[in-house]
């Protein structure tokens, strides 16, 4: 990747997507960040939601720290435009309560692959 | 407002018009007979032909090739009706067993001829005829009278049936195989009187009317001269 | 052009059941009459093909063809209500009238023979059309208007031809001249009817007469009082076939009584399925509703059951599969306790420690009667891994063993098949020999098909051994009841001999229900002797539909067990098994699988909950050797999961997993040991072309008498599980037996 990077750079051929450098991907991270955390109470007020701001809170970081070995500047990019896009949904209200909850969803179960297990679940139609 | 009571008008009218509302409703459609036997209906205990009904169906059977005895339920159903009077189902059980065919295939038939009285009949079965020619010499009142003479149902039954063919002599009914021709109403009375009494009225004509047969009441109309021999209009050199 | 129809309509409406029983006569005629006419017309030559022109349309036909079927093969449909291809021609419908040309009047098509050369017919003629308007009027105006709550609607012959035929307008008044109302006849459990809506076309009374042989069924009156029914009141059908003139009827004048107002037509899903109560293979549709079934059609097929299906068949599993199904696993904890519900972990875990725990030499596993191919072969593969050849396939305890093959015969498959084969019957067959059988409530569509070659001359010599005064609905002979019979035939000692030798083609079928007697009979092997001898086709008629496909993959039958009175551990597992008397070995771990918690599961110590016929795909095989196969119509209740994967799941808790996952691996396996077993087929019959050594001599033994179990039509109902848990069985079982009491037939 870093190689590519490099020889891409010297070719001229990369378009910044918004940041020139790390430092300013950077800035804008904890930029979206912050405007997260400070609409945390605002989202609450405005969904139904069965929990509280310290368990949003540990999701924010969570979430953040999903993407935290992200090196290129321009992926960095692109997640904070999405980051950006999903506060606007959220505290414009476009999202409902099952969209915001979708967060808190449980960590998704695979399907039972062998027969035992499918047998058991009761998935057994082929 | 105006609007509004209009509409209340409307729907008291509409309220109005339902409670008035005639059902209409088609005129009922009744056979004078019914082709299912319930199973209270009356019956005869037991139904068997006589020793000499038996030799009847025997030589009425006989006359059918072999494997073609099925169609004699309808002579043999006949000979069961006049042994009894009638035609309970324990005779169309009879008849069925005594030709081996299914006890359905009987009642087909049975049901299927209005000659076949499946409920119980006076002694004497009186068919007025009320087809035209007889209705236009009178074979309304002729019916009218039967009815009101004939009350008692184990000695009578009258129905009005269509043309007996017996036309010539209007007006007519029969009792049982009999015709009775030429009647008025005391022709009617006379003769239900003696079949009350039990004497056996003279079938044919009425005395009144001074026929024998069915020849014209004024004498011959036609065929006056006496026959011409043989040779009649034929070449003379012939 | 009305008043011809009027006309026409009063000639042929009267009587037409008359036909039938003149046919009949006409039968007896010919048969009881010289055999020369026969043979001079069969040496006749092939009449020549005579020309037809449907709507300018050549086709080329025999004298004789009606110019419905002439039009059929020039692929013009033409309407009609009372011709029926498998019944005879009544006529009286006519709502096949068409244009014939130089015909001044609109001929009858169905019953029109063509004999003349050139004929030109036109199906879309004004005249044509006129007609077929005015006998719609005609039907229409004593019809009422309740499609609505009409249970023929969306499938009634009436609403399509009306709709596709008919006018668009009637001159009905009902003010002056109203609609003929019918009172409804009540015909027993099966049949509803409705009789005002009757239009009198007369199948019903001509199938339950040529067909079903039930001859309660007739028209009484005549006219516009012309009723269908039994003339007395309250006569119920005594018949095993009465409920295919519900698919018989056009209109919905007879509908089906357990079916009634459950559900339309267009909601429901059709899924091909094959019938497995009797071994005969019937091909159905079953009928679902979103997870429910809902009725059971049959599917024609004309070498097996044409387009009939027989009541049981059609009536049992609709309800049957609904009541008593095992539908979780169950367990118990102890000998003294009762079942428990548990997980299908513990069932299986249960399953897995007996599998090992016990030796392989006391395990046993025994099949019932409505077990796929697909389970039998993971059962045996299962049994097989673990060191036990113990499988077998359950005869029931109170027959006898001795008229079933024994595993030394289950090399050939000659030995154990239907090898005439069901369409066989009307081939040819001089001689006709049954034994030990009720074939009429065993098979009844093949008693159906002996019936109609009966009926056609096809077979005119039938003799039975068994049961004395069995109501077959055909002529035969009785022979007598006892082996004694059938050794004085192998000796040539018997009057029936000089037939049997001079028969081109002589049939023999021996039944597998014969009652079990005090003494061993060895009826099988006489039966097989006899027909070496005089060149007879042996045919067993089997009554379970598991039972061909067992003996194929080499199961023994359940009579060859032996158990002992040693009080070491022992397993037994029952696949769909009740059986009253069934030996239990001492010191057992019961595992009963099945759908039905029936007459053996009491008895079990874990249940595990399998899936009916129409929950699961499977292969089965008819007694004829037609290997065809059920599909799933809708999912197994609950927990109960498919029979040949929970043998798979114990395989594998026991640590003996087996090598396949899926049915088509299982199929993969199943071809391996028996290749035919996977070619489907419902159409074609491969027959086995290995011939057994024959069998000459049969040791004497003293004569036992040969019984079948079912004798009447009250046995006929509740045989089996799913028959068994059906209330509407239970009904036909009151009613029949309320009707026999009615006519004084004793039971």
């Amino acid at each position: 990747m870093a190689s590519r990077r490099v020889v891409s750079r010297l070719q001229g051929h990369v378009k910044p997507v918004l940041s020139l450098d790390s430092t300013e991907a950077h800035r804008r991270v904890l930029n979206l960040y912050r405007a997260w955390y400070r609409n945390i109470p605002v989202i609450l007020n405005r969904f139904n939601l069965p929990i509280d701001e310290q368990m949003a809170k540990n999701k924010l970081r969570e979430m953040f720290y999903r993407y935290r070995n992200v090196t290129d500047i321009r992926v960095i990019d692109i997640l904070v435009i999405k980051g950006n896009m999903e506060l606007t949904e959220t505290v414009k209200g476009w999202k409902q309560e099952c969209h915001v909850m979708a967060y808190f969803k449980d960590t998704h179960n695979p399907k039972p692959k062998d027969f035992i297990s499918k047998f058991l679940s009761g998935h057994d139609a082929e | 407002m105006r609007i509004l009571l209009k509409l209340i008008q409307t729907k008291d009218a509409f309220i109005c018009s339902l409670t008035k509302r005639m059902f209409t409703r088609s005129t009922v459609r009744c056979s004078d007979q019914l082709f299912v036997h319930r199973e209270n209906d009356p019956d005869t205990k037991t139904f068997e032909f006589t020793i000499e009904n038996i030799k009847r169906a025997e030589s009425i059977v006989s006359i059918y090739p072999e494997g073609f005895q099925a169609a004699a339920i309808i002579p043999l159903l006949d000979l069961a009706q006049r042994q009894q009077g009638w035609l309970p189902i324990s005779a169309m059980n009879y008849v069925a067993d005594y030709l081996k065919v299914p006890r359905m295939r009987v009642y087909e038939v049975a049901t299927f001829y209005t000659m076949f009285n499946r409920q119980p009949m006076g002694k004497y079965h009186i068919q007025v005829c009320t087809t035209t020619p007889c209705m236009l010499r009178g074979a309304e009142e002729v019916y009218e009278t039967v009815k009101k003479l004939c009350t008692d149902p184990k000695l009578f039954t009258v129905s009005s049936v269509e043309c007996l063919g017996a036309c010539v002599n209007a007006p007519m009914f029969a009792v049982n195989d009999d015709y009775y021709e030429d009647l008025t109403l005391d022709d009617v009375k006379e003769i239900i009187n003696d079949l009350k009494a039990g004497r056996k009225p003279k079938p044919g004509p009425s005395k009144r009317s001074g026929r024998l047969c069915c020849e014209p009441k004024n004498g011959l109309t036609s065929l006056t001269t006496p026959p011409p021999g043989p040779g009649f209009k034929v070449r003379s050199d012939l | 052009m009305l008043r011809f129809v009027a006309a026409s309509c009063k000639r042929t409406a009267n009587n037409p059941s008359c036909v039938v029983w003149l046919k009949e006569c006409r039968r007896h005629a010919r048969t009881s009459g010289s055999k020369q006419q026969q043979t001079s017309a069969a040496q006749e030559t092939k009449p020549k093909l005579l020309e037809v022109f449907i709507d300018e349309k050549k086709v080329l036909v025999e004298p004789g063809t009606t110019i419905l079927e002439a039009a059929a093969m020039a692929g013009v449909e033409i309407p009609r209500f009372c011709y029926h291809e498998r019944l005879s021609v009544a006529g009286n419908c006519r709502m096949c009238l068409v244009e014939v040309e130089k015909s001044i009047k609109p001929v009858a098509s169905c019953a029109m023979p063509i004999m003349m050369n050139g004929m030109k017919v036109k199906t879309n003629s004004p005249m044509t059309k006129q007609a077929r308007e005015g006998v719609m009027e005609f039907l229409l105006m004593n019809h009422p208007l309740d499609c609505p709550i009409c249970d023929q609607g969306g499938e009634c012959d009436l609403q399509d031809q009306s709709m596709a035929f008919g006018s668009d307008r009637s001159r009905l008044q009902v003010e002056l001249d109203p609609k003929r109302a019918v009172e409804d006849k009540n015909i027993g459990p099966l049949v509803k009817t409705i009789m005002t809506r009757c239009i009198h076309c007369t199948r019903c009374v001509r199938f339950m007469n040529e067909i079903a042989g039930c001859e309660d069924l007739g028209t009484t009156g005549r006219g516009s009082d012309m009723q269908i029914g039994t003339y007395l009141e309250n006569t119920a059908l005594l018949s095993e076939l009465s409920g295919n003139i519900v698919d018989l009827c056009p209109v919905g004048a007879l509908t089906s009584k357990p079916y009634a107002f459950t559900a339309r037509p267009w909601e429901l899903r059709r899924v091909d399925s094959v019938d497995v109560l009797d071994a005969v293979g019937s091909n159905i549709s079953v009928c679902t509703r979103s997870g429910d079934l809902m009725r059971i059609l049959p599917r024609e097929n004309d070498a097996v059951n044409e387009e009939w299906l027989a009541d049981k068949s059609r009536h049992a599993p609709v309800d049957g599969l609904k009541a008593q199904r095992l539908t979780v696993p169950l367990l118990r904890p102890s000998k003294s306790s009762q079942l428990q519900m548990c997980d299908w972990e513990d069932a299986l875990l249960a399953v897995g420690r007996a599998l090992n725990g016990i030796q392989p030499s006391r395990m046993e596993a025994i099949v019932g009667p409505f077990v796929d191919a697909e389970t039998m072969v993971v059962l045996k593969d299962l049994f097989n891994t673990i060191g036990s050849e113990n499988v077998y396939l359950h005869v029931d305890s109170d027959l006898d063993k001795s008229c079933f093959p024994s595993s030394k015969d289950l090399d050939f498959q000659k030995n154990y098949l239907f090898n005439t084969s069901i369409a066989g019957l009307e081939d040819g067959v001089d001689l006709l020999l049954l034994i030990g059988t009720n074939i009429r409530f065993e098979a009844p569509l093949v008693n159906a098909r002996i019936r109609k070659a009966w009926r056609n001359n096809l077979i005119n010599d039938i003799a039975v051994i068994g049961e004395n005064g069995l109501d077959l609905l055909y002529d035969y002979e009785y022979l007598g009841d006892s082996t004694k019979v059938l050794a004085d035939i192998v000796a040539g000692k018997h009057k029936i001999v000089d037939r049997l030798k001079k028969a081109q083609k002589a049939v023999v079928i021996l039944g597998q229900q014969i009652l079990k007697k005090d003494s061993d009979s060895n009826a099988y092997e006489m039966v097989r002797a006899l027909c070496d001898k005089y060149g007879a086709e042996f045919n067993l008629l089997h009554a379970n539909a598991s039972t061909v496909a067992a003996f194929d993959l080499g199961l023994k039958p359940s009579s060859e067990r032996k158990t002992d009175n040693s009080d070491e551990q022992s397993l037994l597992w029952l696949i769909g098994v009740d059986d009253e008397n069934l030996t239990i070995p001492n010191n057992s771990f019961v595992i009963y699988q099945g759908h039905t918690g029936d007459i053996c599961a009491n008895t079990a110590d874990v249940i595990l909950p399998g899936s009916a016929f129409t929950e699961k795909q499977g292969t089965m095989i008819s007694m004829e050797g037609r290997v065809q196969q059920t599909l799933a119509a809708i999912t197994p209740p609950n927990m109960a999961r498919e029979d040949w994967k929970i043998v798979r799941a114990c395989s594998e808790l026991a640590n003996y997993p087996l090598p396949y996952d899926t049915l088509l691996e299982v199929r993969e396996r199943m071809q391996q040991l028996a290749p035919h077993l996977t070619r489907h087929s419902n159409r074609k019959l491969e027959k086995p072309s290995l011939r057994p050594p024959p069998i000459s001599s049969v040791s004497a033994q003293s004569p036992v008498s040969l019984l079948p179990r079912m004798k009447s039509l009250v046995d006929y109902w509740q045989t089996d599980a799913i028959s068994r848990c059906s209330p509407t069985m239970s009904k036909c079982v009151l009613s029949t037996k309320k009707e026999f009491d009615k006519r004084g037939i004793k039971y």
